[in-house]
C-alpha cells in the first residue's frame, strides 16, 4: 500500500494535507498523533469508506481511486473499527460466517446456505483462533466488552487480508486484556501488513516497527519507535505536553 | 486468546427443550404453515375471510422480506399490491388474456414497478426512506386516479371476471368459495416456499447482516445498495403476486388497494404478527382482520380500536405476537 | 394566455406553497431537535382545520379560531410527545415512525366520530372575502392574507431562532444533542417544548389552509405527502430548505394546473424524483453522516 499526497476536505476544514507514505509487507506501523490530527480520516481512506479528495492510493500496483469500498476487502484489505462494529442480534459463529461467506456468494437467493461448509469452517477456525468458540451460539451483543473485541477482529481476519487495519483495538479494554491483543496482534504480523491508531504510547512503542506522527492533518515524523522518542518535534507537540504517555 | 472467563453456564434443560422446540417449528416452517392454511377455512367464522387472510398475509409475509429481514421500513408498499391488482384486471378486462398470463403481467408489472420506486428510494436512508417511498406511492395512487380511462378512477377497475380457471386437462369452479379459496392457497404456499428459500440462502444471512450493522456489512465486502434493491423488488413482487390474487379473487380493483392507508395496513399487521420472523407476518394478518371482522360487528369505527392497539403494541410488545412468544420461550 | 394569468397563477402558487411551508417546517423542527419523522403530522394539520372549525363555531370568529386552536393543538402535541413518544427514546429511530403512524389512524377515526365523515365547508371571513388588484390582475384577498401570516409567523421564527436564547439553545440542539447534557440544559423539557411548536405550526397552517380546501378528515393525507415531498427536496431538518422546497412545489403544482391539470398532484411526486437522482439529501441536506 503506497499513499502519495493525500489531502482531504470537508467543505472549508481540511482535514488531511499531502500525507505521503508506503507501507512494507509484513510491518507494523502505528499511526499516532493529538486528538483532531486526521488519524481516523487517514484510516477512513486506506479502508475506502472516505475518497480523498486529492492524491492517490495505490495497493499492489493497482490505483485505488475509483473501487467502491465493499470491494476493498476482495482486494485483500480489512478493517476494524474503534467503536465496536457487529452484527448485535446474529449469532457469534454467523457475524464471521456472513464476513467469510462473502468471499463465496454474495446475491444467491436460492441455495442454502448451510450447504456452503468453506465459509462455516473458516468461521469455526477464526472463532477457535480468537477463543470464541464456547460462545458460538449466543447472540453477538451478550458478549462482554473483551469479547466483542475479539469478535471485531475475528470479522476482519475471516477475510485473510494482506492488509489489516486495526482502529484503537485495545479501545475499553483492562491490561490484561490489552496484553492479550497485543499477543493476538504479533501473531497475526507474521503473515500479513499491518497499520493500526492506537493512543496507548508503551503498547505501540513496544509493538510496532515503525510510527507515523499526524500533527494538523499532515505527517509530522516516520520512522522506527526510537527515532520517534528521539525525535524533538514530536516530543514538543505531541508527547511533551503530557510525559505520563512516554 | 482467552478473553472468557465467565463462560456461559450449561443450559437448563426445561431451556433446551423449549430450544429445541423452536429450532424444530423454524426446520419445518413451510409444512407447518401450509397445515394451518388448510384448516383456516374450517375454523374461521366465514370463508371470505379465510382468503383474505390468505391474501393479506401473503402481502405481509413480501412487505416482512424488507422490513423485518433487512432493515427498510417502506410506507409505499400498497403500490406494488394495487399495480399487481391493476395489471391484472386490465390484462384480463381489456385485453380478454388468459388469466395465468394475466397474472404473469400482474407480477411482472410489480416487479418493475418496484425496480424504478427501489432504485431511487435505496439513494437514501433510514428515516428518508420511509418517507421517498410514501410519497413515489402516492404519485402512484394519483396517476391511477387520472387515468381513468384504465383504471376507472375513483369507482376502481371494473368488468372482469374470473369464474373458472382452465387448467391443462381440467378447470376449477372459481366462484365455489371454498375451492377458490384452495386454488389461492396453492400459489401462497408455493410462495411460502420461496420465501423460506430465499431466507436460509447466502442471500438471506446478507440482508440480515445489513439490517445489523450497515456499515460492518460493507466493510465485509457485501454491496450493499444491490442487495438492498434486489429485496426491495422480491418483496414488490410478492406483494404483487397477492395483488393479482387479490384482483381475481374480487373482481374489482377498488382505487383504495393502492392507497396510503393499505400501505399502512401491511405496516401494521406485519409489525402485529411480529417483522422479521417466518410466522409473525401470517399471524399479524390473520389477528389484525380478526379484529376488524369481530369490531366491525358493533361499530362502524372500528379502526379507532386496531389503531389504539398497535400504538399499544409498538410501545409494549415491539417484536409483535410471534416474536414476543419466541422470546418468552427461549427465556423460560 | 396571458402574462397576467401566468403571474396570477404564480401568486396562487404562492398561496399554496405557503400553507405547505407551514406543515413542512412543523416537519422539519421536531425532525431537527428529536431525530423523529411525525407520521401523525398530517393527521395534527387536519385536526388542526377541525380545532379552528370548533373555535371559530363557538365564538363566532375566525381571528379567535386562527389564535386559539394551534395553541390548543400545540399543547395537544406536548401530551403526544410527554405520554406516547418520550417512552421511545433510546429505541430504534423506526419506532416513533410506527407509533405516530398508528396515532395519525386514530386521530382520523376520532375525527370521524366527533364531526363526521363528510366535508364541511369553513366559509372565509367577512373581512378577508373580495379581491385585491395587484395591478397585473385580480387577487383573492384571502390568499394574499395566508401569504401574509405565513411570512410573519416565518420572521417570528426567525427572531426566535436567531435572537433568543432559547433559539440559541434548540440551534446547538439540533447540532450535537451531546452539548445539552454538557451544558446541563433539561433536554427533555426542551423537547417538548419543540414538538409542541412543531405541532402548532402545523395546526396554524390548518387552520389557514381551511377557507381554502373543504375541511375533511381525509385532509391531512395528501398534505402528509406533499410535506414529505417538500422536505425531501429541501433536505431534512434544513429551515431555508422547508421554505425554499414549499414555494417551488407551490409554484410547480399551481404552474401546472394551468397548463396540464391532470398532472397538477403528480408533478411535485416527479420532482422529488428528479431532486432524488441529482442531489440526494435534498437542496439544503447535510450529506449523510460520515461512516
Amino acid at each position: 500500500m503506497s499513499v502519495t499526497n493525500i489531502g482531504k476536505q470537508f467543505g472549508g476544514l481540511v482535514a488531511l494535507k499531502d500525507v505521503t507514505a508506503d507501507f512494507r509487507e509484513g510491518q507494523i506501523t502505528a499511526i499516532i498523533g493529538p486528538n483532531g490530527a486526521g488519524k481516523s480520516t487517514f484510516f477512513n481512506i486506506l479502508s475506502g469508506a472516505l475518497k480523498p479528495s486529492s492524491g492517490t492510493l495505490r495497493f499492489r500496483g493497482a490505483d485505488m481511486a475509483g473501487v467502491p469500498q465493499h470491494d476493498y476487502v476482495h482486494r485483500g484489505i480489512a478493517r476494524s473499527y474503534q467503536i465496536t462494529n457487529i452484527f448485535p442480534n446474529l449469532s457469534v459463529l454467523e457475524n464471521v460466517r456472513v464476513a467469510a461467506q462473502a468471499f463465496r456468494s454474495r446475491m444467491n437467493i436460492w441455495a442454502d446456505r448451510s450447504a456452503d461448509r468453506d465459509s462455516l469452517d473458516r468461521a469455526s477456525t477464526m472463532l477457535a483462533s480468537v477463543g470464541l468458540s464456547a460462545r458460538a451460539a449466543t447472540p453477538a451483543k451478550f458478549l462482554a466488552h473483551g469479547q466483542q473485541r475479539a469478535l471485531e477482529i475475528a470479522i476482519a481476519l475471516v477475510a485473510d487480508p494482506a492488509l489489516l487495519l486495526l482502529d484503537e483495538p485495545t479501545a475499553g479494554m483492562g491490561p490484561e486484556e490489552t496484553r492479550e491483543m497485543v499477543a493476538l496482534i504479533e501473531k497475526l504480523a507474521a503473515q500479513r501488513t499491518i497499520l493500526l491508531v492506537e493512543h496507548k504510547m508503551k503498547m505501540i512503542l513496544g509493538l510496532s516497527d515503525r510510527v507515523l506522527v499526524l500533527h494538523h492533518g499532515q505527517l509530522l515524523a516516520d520512522g522506527t519507535p526510537t527515532e520517534i522518542q528521539a525525535n524533538s518535534e514530536v516530543r514538543r507537540v505531541y508527547l511533551g505536553q503530557n510525559d505520563g504517555y512516554a | 486468546m482467552s478473553v472468557i472467563r465467565n463462560a456461559e453456564l450449561v443450559p437448563a434443560p426445561a431451556r433446551r427443550n423449549f430450544a429445541t422446540l423452536f429450532s424444530n417449528v423454524s426446520r419445518w416452517r413451510v409444512p407447518l404453515s401450509i397445515l394451518a392454511l388448510c384448516i383456516l377455512p374450517w375454523v374461521l367464522p366465514s370463508q371470505a375471510l379465510a382468503v383474505n387472510v390468505l391474501i393479506y398475509g401473503l402481502v405481509a409475509v413480501g412487505y416482512n422480506l424488507l422490513f423485518g429481514y433487512t432493515g427498510l421500513l417502506s410506507f409505499g408498499h400498497a403500490a406494488f399490491f394495487g399495480a399487481g391488482a391493476y395489471a391484472t384486471g386490465i390484462a384480463i378486462g381489456a385485453f380478454g388474456l388468459h388469466w395465468f398470463i394475466a397474472m404473469l403481467i400482474g407480477v411482472l408489472v410489480s416487479g418493475l414497478l418496484a425496480t424504478v420506486m427501489g432504485v431511487l428510494a435505496i439513494r437514501t436512508r433510514g428515516i428518508y426512506f420511509s418517507m421517498v417511498t410514501l410519497a413515489l406511492a402516492q404519485l402512484v395512487y394519483y396517476a391511477a386516479l387520472q387515468a381513468s380511462s384504465w383504471t376507472g378512477g375513483e369507482n376502481g377497475l371494473r368488468g372482469f371476471t374470473v369464474s373458472t380457471l382452465h387448467l391443462p386437462g381440467f378447470s376449477v369452479n372459481f366462484l365455489d368459495p371454498l375451492v377458490k379459496y384452495y386454488a389461492i392457497m396453492i400459489v401462497v404456499a408455493a410462495a411460502l416456499w420461496f420465501v423460506s428459500r430465499v431466507l436460509s440462502s447466502p442471500f438471506g444471512a446478507v440482508i440480515e447482516a445489513i439490517r445489523e450493522n450497515e456499515t460492518r456489512a460493507r466493510a465485509c465486502g457485501y454491496d450493499v445498495e444491490r442487495t438492498k434493491l434486489l429485496s426491495f423488488i422480491l418483496s414488490g413482487i410478492l406483494c404483487g403476486l397477492a395483488g393479482t390474487l387479490s384482483a381475481m379473487h374480487l373482481s374489482i380493483v377498488p382505487l383504495d388497494s393502492l392507497h396510503y392507508h393499505t400501505s399502512g395496513l401491511i405496516v401494521m399487521m406485519t409489525l402485529l404478527g411480529g417483522a422479521g420472523s417466518f410466522f409473525g407476518p401470517f399471524i399479524g394478518a390473520l389477528a389484525f382482520l380478526s379484529m376488524e371482522d369481530i369490531f366491525s360487528l358493533w361499530t362502524s369505527n372500528w379502526q379507532l380500536i386496531v389503531g389504539v392497539i398497535f400504538i399499544l403494541f409498538v410501545l409494549y410488545l415491539p417484536k409483535g405476537i410471534w416474536g414476543t412468544l419466541i422470546s418468552w420461550g427461549k427465556s423460560r | 394566455m396571458t402574462v397576467q394569468l401566468i403571474a396570477m397563477q404564480l401568486f396562487s402558487g404562492l398561496a399554496l406553497g405557503a400553507v405547505l411551508i407551514m406543515v413542512a417546517l412543523g416537519l422539519s423542527i421536531i425532525f431537527g431537535m428529536l431525530g423523529i419523522v411525525n407520521f401523525a403530522h398530517g393527521a395534527l394539520f387536519m385536526v388542526g382545520a377541525y380545532a379552528g372549525l370548533y373555535v371559530a363555531g363557538l365564538t363566532g370568529s375566525f381571528w379567535w379560531a386562527l389564535l386559539i386552536a394551534p395553541v390548543m393543538i400545540g399543547l395537544f402535541g406536548m401530551l403526544i410527545e410527554r405520554f406516547l413518544i418520550r417512552p421511545l427514546y433510546g429505541r430504534s429511530p423506526d419506532d416513533p415512525l410506527l407509533l405516530t403512524f398508528g396515532l395519525g389512524y386514530v386521530l382520523v377515526e376520532a375525527v370521524r366520530i366527533f364531526f363526521g365523515t363528510d366535508g364541511i365547508p369553513f366559509s372565509t371571513p367577512g373581512a378577508l372575502r373580495g379581491v385585491v388588484n395587484l395591478g397585473i390582475g385580480f387577487f383573492p384577498l384571502y390568499r394574499l392574507f395566508v401569504i401574509g401570516v405565513v411570512v410573519a409567523v416565518l420572521l417570528l421564527l426567525w427572531i426566535g431562532l436567531e435572537k433568543t436564547k432559547f433559539g440559541l439553545i434548540v440551534r446547538a440542539g439540533s447540532a450535537d444533542p451531546l452539548i445539552m447534557r454538557v451544558l446541563g440544559v433539561d433536554i427533555s423539557r426542551l423537547w417538548l417544548v419543540v414538538f409542541g411548536i412543531g405541532v402548532g405550526i402545523t395546526a396554524l397552517g390548518g387552520v389557514l389552509a381551511a377557507p381554502m380546501r373543504n375541511v375533511s378528515p381525509e385532509m391531512g393525507t395528501l398534505v402528509l405527502a406533499e410535506a414529505f415531498v417538500v422536505t425531501v427536496i429541501g433536505g431534512m431538518g434544513s429551515l431555508p430548505g422547508a421554505v425554499i422546497a414549499g414555494l417551488i412545489v407551490g409554484v410547480s403544482v399551481s404552474m401546472t394546473s394551468l397548463f396540464a391539470p391532470e398532472m397538477a398532484t403528480i408533478v411535485m411526486f416527479a420532482l422529488m424524483a428528479l431532486i432524488l437522482l441529482v442531489r440526494p439529501n435534498g437542496l439544503y441536506g447535510r450529506a449523510a453522516p460520515g461512516l
